[in-house]
């Protein structure tokens, strides 16, 4: 019986030779057979898609067929106000008539935005959607995401480019193609520091409009009452790739780096000098800087525990802390002011942007508030057009943003005025009742009562932007990394940070120089120079794109 | 099966407690009251601070009693009644609808794969299992339910994906296997039954503890559930109630965050509070609902089956 | 005797599978590859013939995510197609045998004739389907492809032959007569069919994800394919400690975490007073309701530094304060406190209701005995409770990988210099996924990470339970 077995596989190895002899020479590689073959170059085929591009016509304004009615989605952000579908009808009847179309308002709500959106666009169930920097607009527009608008644009939606303009579109482009419309209301989103100017009087301390002024804020407010709060600095606003912790937004007001909190990677540039790429977490001032962190966490300007912190949003609001210094900008600044008139204790508020100290203020990037057209759009001609209707008409504009005049809202004094708040009653649809921000009309916008004081502010930002070299040009916000070739190096310096960086930057160390050195060296280790180098070679070619030398 | 259900298993009232039994009894309650206070403390604080004024708790940390007394977080989340009222309504429904299908589901499978005479029984239980172990992630999920059914904006995309989990089909086969021994199937066979008839004649009889166990599982998975709702829903009238509440927290943080990027206006809400006021709404119904589960986790009902 | 020559013709098609054959022939070179966009560059990673071994190479380099799924599906069937015919193999020339006859082994060797046909048919079908997709011949099935095929089904057929036999003599059935006879049993199982199968199991098909870099443009089922790519952040990952931790926490979690269900769950059940048994076990089971959010709060309220109710309590007491949230060394304690606390009053519902199901007479009769509480325990109640206590420790481990993310998350946040002691595999994949938002592949690799090391210790254990007392199995 052995032998049988053994006869049979030998004969199993007999065949399976014979079948390797044959099967051996055929593989080889694809390029050695070219060669053999004599292929010097391979056609590039031409594709059908390329052919009706070429066969198209100039682009030049034409009449779209509208004889068939298309049912439009709008994905917006945010929850949905009582009175959609009220609003929606109104404003159906109207886009009925002008593009023979309507829209469906689609709304995230705010819990796992981030995540729905993405969803949204996976699925491809939505037409028209709102697009942010803070949503990935760059990554997500040269990922395909979007519908290319160039031609559209001049076929479709004249007016809208006309008003719009093309600097703003500009703006929007990723890879040399347009996917988004913005919005044309310019807002300033310049960081800085909100303090309380009550306390800073009272105390007679200096303003808080540098390192030191801010120190010398805190430790005299800390001197005059020694059971009052002073930072409420969490790690909420440092998730990215330039800080670790809040406090360390404070820093700005030593550096005019062409973007707040400098570049990502540790990386810094000057904004007069973009193109002009710098060191920062291996340079001395980063071992100096660190080394007031831990001095300001010494003494006890913030919690021993802050980097567990809850996310205490409501801590200035409350009087917990007498400054902010992470993420605020001059809406919330109009929000503290009125939060503090309500509680009517006689607090104030009072802000300082880091610009204007480092002389560096520019207003919100275009990419910011916009709208673009999801790729697997029903139509994306009729898309535009409705987008246009709601953008340029002024009267479907109204109703998008303000709902039924007489109903919701009425004009005192070209000031809104929301009818149901003052009659004490909730509003069933407030100012932008569907979050949309993209589709404000800087020209026809109404203001609201609070306005006026951010117009204020606005204004007085706007001429400091002027003068600087880049007049009111924002840089960095348009700029969008492609870190797929180093994506796992990416998230390791990043864990790197939330590990090492945050500690050091709340001045829970005990030595400032060694924890520097294990910090540079764990970068290392993760892989920072490569990121580096991948990331400044996109941002040189980006600055060389737009001209920001 | 004319017993006494509520009958004690250690309560034989002819029989004088020996000191043993006094000492094992004096350790078992005062574990159990300390075990009590610990779980419950934090219960206390939280519905204390439901009752105080949000700046007080932000200012003065939380008590074990209410300070500064008000009922602005309840007064917050009862603003439209009308909405609130309607996802208490949706959530009631999902529950039963998808705990009773569910149960029926669960209870049919963990019999069919506790049958020795079911060829295929490891089988079916591997494959079940297995699907506790590896999955696809949530977005290939997300599109077979938007997508490929279709299904968003439905009510059924909410219930249907919790109607069965591997854990509670294999909870309910230990059940089974534990409750009803072979004999008494086997008998009954030859007695000519069918499997529906074992199944609803004798299996469900003695397995009250079981389902309970997993019909007390199933429902407050649904009714604790948010993610379907924010999910699925596209309009508020199909949301479940603690995603209600979970919304109305999250547009409040979500929209201070966002403000620092968009200038909007903001809500004001008094955070702090109404967290801990939606905990006490979405739990009071269920502790009212609970004692009534605990009527079903009786024993002795076994005996009575096999002898009946 | 007859299964060795079975055995032998299994050995033939396992070699055929092997990756000395091509199965997979490219030809029209240069058609093609201006055709799907190859360039003379890309060329060099080409090669004119692929096995199935190597064909992802081809749908990686020539940039044909459209062909990735496929070439996926082939790849896991021809392992599944190895994996059998060893193992019918081994099985049939060491004559392990078990059950009646050898109806055993030779429902191993239906099954791998089957995985061998299965795989030959779906070459076949990928050649077809590729070819259809870029519209000309660009692919050809090799012979050794048809040689499988034929050889597969023509063992089969004969195995099916002789196990008929063997059926017959041993008065065996299979799935036909199965079907006939407890077909309830499968009606009965409908619904549980189509609930998984959509819920998961065809979702599952998104375990490719893990492998290909998704971009809008191409689609979820065209994006490049990428081969390991995603995986390598977990490399860079000190993966030794995030494994640690997170099987260490979650044994404690499992072992400490049933025992006192159990205990508990014992307590409940001895107390008489009937009040006190309803209020005791409601009390203990509403940690369950209170959300890690509040749990957060509530948490860093009582453990921070300056003004936390522990520092100040301390602090009255003239003691140092304790810097919890700088101190890794406090959390393996803290975060196994706050699972026990939420977990044991829902856990010990099952052990109650387990216990609840045993048959009084058993306790009468101890008692009669003269049996004491704790006797009564050890002897009745606990012998009881094991086969649900093994049942659930068996079905934990199969998540060993994955842990509490809540309860992690929102008790230590971002605090960096908690890590040490508190980063579990999920906090850590979360944080890297944060920064790679768009990603699906992240993700998806870090689970499919986590499923395997699950399932390889459960298969393990299973195995080992199995062998000891198949009651006690999970499957």
């Amino acid at each position: 019986m052995k032998k049988k077995v053994l006869s049979a596989l030998l004969s199993m190895a007999m065949v399976a030779g014979v079948i390797t002899g044959c099967g051996g020479q055929a593989t080889q590689s694809a390029a050695d057979q070219l060669e053999a073959e004599g292929v010097e170059e391979i056609p590039v085929a031409e594709t059908q898609e390329e052919t009706t591009e070429a066969e198209a016509p100039a682009a030049e304004a034409k009449e779209l067929d509208l004889s068939q009615q298309v049912d439009l989605v709008f994905y917006v952000m945010g929850d949905a106000p009582q009175d959609e579908e009220l609003v929606e009808a109104a404003l159906n009847e109207k886009l009925l008539e002008k593009c023979n179309a309507t829209v469906d308002m689609q709304f995230s709500t705010w819990t796992d935005f981030q995540q729905k959106y993405a969803n949204e666009i996976t699925a491809q169930s939505a037409d028209l959607i709102y697009i942010a920097n803070w949503l990935n607009y760059g990554q997500l527009a040269s990922s395909g995401a979007f519908e290319e608008l160039d031609e559209m644009l001049d076929t479709v939606a004249p007016d809208l480019k006309a008003l719009v303009g093309d600097a703003n579109l500009n703006m929007c482009k990723v890879g040399g193609k347009i996917y988004a419309v913005p919005n044309t209301w310019a807002e300033y989103v310049c960081n800085g520091v909100k303090y309380r100017e009550d306390l800073r009087a009272k105390y007679d301390l200096p303003v808080p409009d540098s390192l030191e002024n801010l120190e010398a804020y805190l430790l005299g407010i800390k001197e005059n009452d020694p059971s009052q709060g002073l930072l409420t600095v969490t790690t909420e606003e440092s998730q990215g790739l330039k800080t670790g912790f809040d406090a360390a937004w404070a820093l700005n007001f030593k550096y005019n780096w062409v973007a707040n909190n400098g570049l990502d990677y540790g990386l810094a540039a000057n904004y007069d000098t973009p193109s002009d790429v710098y060191d920062y977490w291996y340079s001395d001032d980063f071992v100096d800087d660190m080394k007031t962190m831990k001095r300001w966490a010494d003494e006890g300007f913030w919690s021993k525990s802050a980097l567990s912190d809850t996310n205490n949003s409501d801590a200035y609001k409350n009087g917990l802390c007498v400054a902010e210094v992470a993420g605020q900008n001059p809406n919330k600044q109009i929000t503290a002011i009125a939060d503090f008139e309500n509680a009517g204790q006689g607090w104030e508020s009072a802000y300082v942007a880091y610009g204007e100290t480092n002389g560096v203020i520019y207003p919100g990037h275009a990419t910011q508030n916009g709208t673009a057209i999801v790729r697997g759009c029903k139509d994306p001609e009729r898309a535009l057009l409705v987008l246009q209707a709601m953008l340029c008409d002024d009267e479907i504009n109204a109703i998008v943003q303000y709902g039924i005049k007489g109903t919701h809202y009425d004009v005192a004094d070209g000031i809104y005025k929301n009818l149901q708040e003052e009659a004490g009653e909730t509003p069933t649809f407030p100012y932008e009742g569907f979050n949309t921000w993209n589709l404000r009309n800087g020209e026809t916008k109404l203001p609201q009562k609070t306005d006026v004081k951010l117009q204020e502010m606005f204004d007085k930002y706007a001429d400091l932007g002027a003068k600087t070299k880049f007049p009111n040009v924002n840089i960095y916000d348009g700029f969008s990394e492609n870190y797929d070739s180093y994506s796992a190096e990416r998230s390791a310096v990043s864990n790197v940070m939330r590990q090492y960086l945050a500690p050091l930057e709340a001045g829970l160390v005990d030595d400032v120089d060694a924890a520097v050195e294990e910090f540079r060296d764990k970068m290392k280790e993760a892989g920072i120079d490569k990121c580096r180098e991948e990331y400044t070679k996109q941002w040189i070619a980006y600055c060389e794109e737009y001209d920001y030398k | 099966m004319a017993r006494d259900l509520d009958y004690e298993p250690s309560a034989p009232k002819t029989i004088k407690k020996s000191t043993g039994t006094k000492v094992f009894e004096a350790i078992a309650y005062t574990l159990l009251i300390l075990g009590s206070i610990i779980c419950v403390l934090p219960f206390i604080i939280i519905v204390s601070g439901s009752f105080t004024d949000n700046a007080t708790i932000l200012t003065q940390g939380y008590s074990l009693l209410p300070r500064d007394f008000t009922l602005s977080a309840y007064q917050t989340i009862f603003k439209s009644p009308k909405d609130i009222l309607q996802a208490y309504k949706m959530t009631l429904y999902y529950t039963v609808v998808g705990t009773g299908l569910g149960l029926m589901m669960i209870t049919l499978t963990g019999y069919v794969i506790s049958r020795k005479e079911f060829k295929y029984r490891n089988t079916v239980s591997f494959l079940i299992y297995f699907t506790s172990i590896f999955g696809g992630g949530m977005i290939p999920w997300y599109l077979m339910y938007a997508n490929v059914l279709g299904l968003k904006g439905s009510t059924l995309a909410i219930w249907f994906p919790a109607l069965m989990s591997p854990f509670l089909v294999i909870l309910m086969r230990t059940f089974i296997v534990g409750a009803v021994p072979d004999a008494i199937t086997e008998s009954a066979k030859i007695d000519g039954a069918g499997h529906f008839t074992i199944f609803f004649r004798i299996v469900l009889p003695v397995l009250k503890p079981g389902l309970a166990t997993v019909g007390l599982f199933l429902a407050l998975g649904y009714w604790n559930d948010w993610y379907r709702s924010s999910m699925f829903s596209t309009n508020s009238s199909t949301w479940q109630l603690q995603f209600y509440l979970y919304d109305l927290l999250n547009a409040t943080t979500a929209m201070k965050q966002m403000a620092s990027n968009v200038s909007m206006k903001t809500a004001d809400l008094p955070t702090e509070s109404v967290k801990l006021a939606m905990a006490v709404v979405a739990t009071g119904p269920v502790l009212l609902f609970y004692p009534f589960v605990q009527r079903f986790f009786v024993s002795g009902i076994t005996v009575g089956a096999v002898k009946g | 005797m007859r299964n060795k020559w079975i055995s032998g013709i299994s050995a033939v098609c396992l070699i055929l599978a092997l990756p000395f054959f091509n199965w997979i022939k490219v030809v029209n070179l240069v058609a093609l590859f201006s055709r799907i966009g190859v360039t003379k560059d890309m060329a060099k990673d080409l090669l004119t013939g692929y096995n199935l071994y190597n064909l992802l190479s081809f749908v990686q380099y020539a940039n044909q995510g459209v062909l990735g799924l496929f070439a996926m599906v082939l790849l896991i069937l021809t392992a599944a197609a190895i994996y059998f015919n060893v193992a019918f193999i081994i099985r049939s020339l060491l004559g392990i045998k078990k059950g009646k006859g050898e109806l055993s082994l030779l429902a191993a060797g239906k099954c791998a004739f089957l995985f061998e046909f299965l795989t030959a048919a779906a070459t076949i079908a990928f050649v077809i389907f590729s070819n259809a997709k870029f519209k000309m011949t660009g692919f050809l099935p090799g012979a050794v492809v048809y040689i499988e095929l034929v050889i597969s089904i023509a063992a089969y057929i004969y195995i099916k032959i002789l196990e008929k036999k063997e059926r017959d003599k041993y008065r065996e059935h299979g799935l036909w007569v199965e079907l006939k006879r407890n077909w309830v049993l499968f009606v009965m199982l409908i619904p549980t069919f189509v609930y998984f199968m959509i819920n998961n199991y065809l979702p599952m098909l998104g375990v490719y994800f893990a492998f290909t870099s998704f971009n809008f443009r191409d689609g979820l089922w065209s994006s490049p394919f990428t081969g390991f790519k995603n995986f390598e952040f977990l490399i860079k990952a000190d993966l030794f400690r995030l494994t640690k931790n997170t099987v260490l926490y979650n044994v404690v979690f499992i072992g400490i975490g049933n025992i006192l269900q159990i205990f508990f769950a014992i307590l409940v059940s001895r107390v008489t007073v009937k009040w006190f048994k309803k209020t005791s076990q409601t009390l203990m089971f509403m940690p369950y309701f209170v959300s890690f959010v509040i749990l957060k709060v509530i948490v860093y309220n009582v453990f921070e530094y300056q003004y936390g109710l522990i520092n100040n309590l301390v602090t009255q007491m003239g003691g140092e304060r304790i810097d919890f949230y700088n101190n890794p060394s406090y959390w393996p304690f803290l975060i196994t406190f706050f699972y026990l606390w939420k977990n044991i009053g829902y856990g010990m519902v099952v052990y109650l209701a387990t216990i609840m199901g045993i048959d009084n007479e058993i306790y009468e009769a101890a008692r009669v005995d003269g049996a004491n509480e704790l006797q009564q325990i050890w002897y009745i109640t606990l012998p009881h409770i094991k086969p649900t206590f093994i049942i659930l420790l068996l079905y934990a481990l199969g998540s060993i990988m994955k842990g509490q993310f809540e309860l992690f998350y929102q008790l230590i946040g971002n605090n960096g210099v908690l890590f040490n002691a508190t980063d579990i595999f999920d906090t850590y994949v979360y944080r890297i996924t944060m920064t790679q938002p768009l990603s699906i592949g992240l993700g998806t690799a870090a689970g499919l990470y986590q499923s395997l090391f699950g399932f390889l210790i459960i298969v393990l254990v299973n195995y080992i339970v199995k062998k000891r007392n198949p009651e006690y199995a999970l499957f």
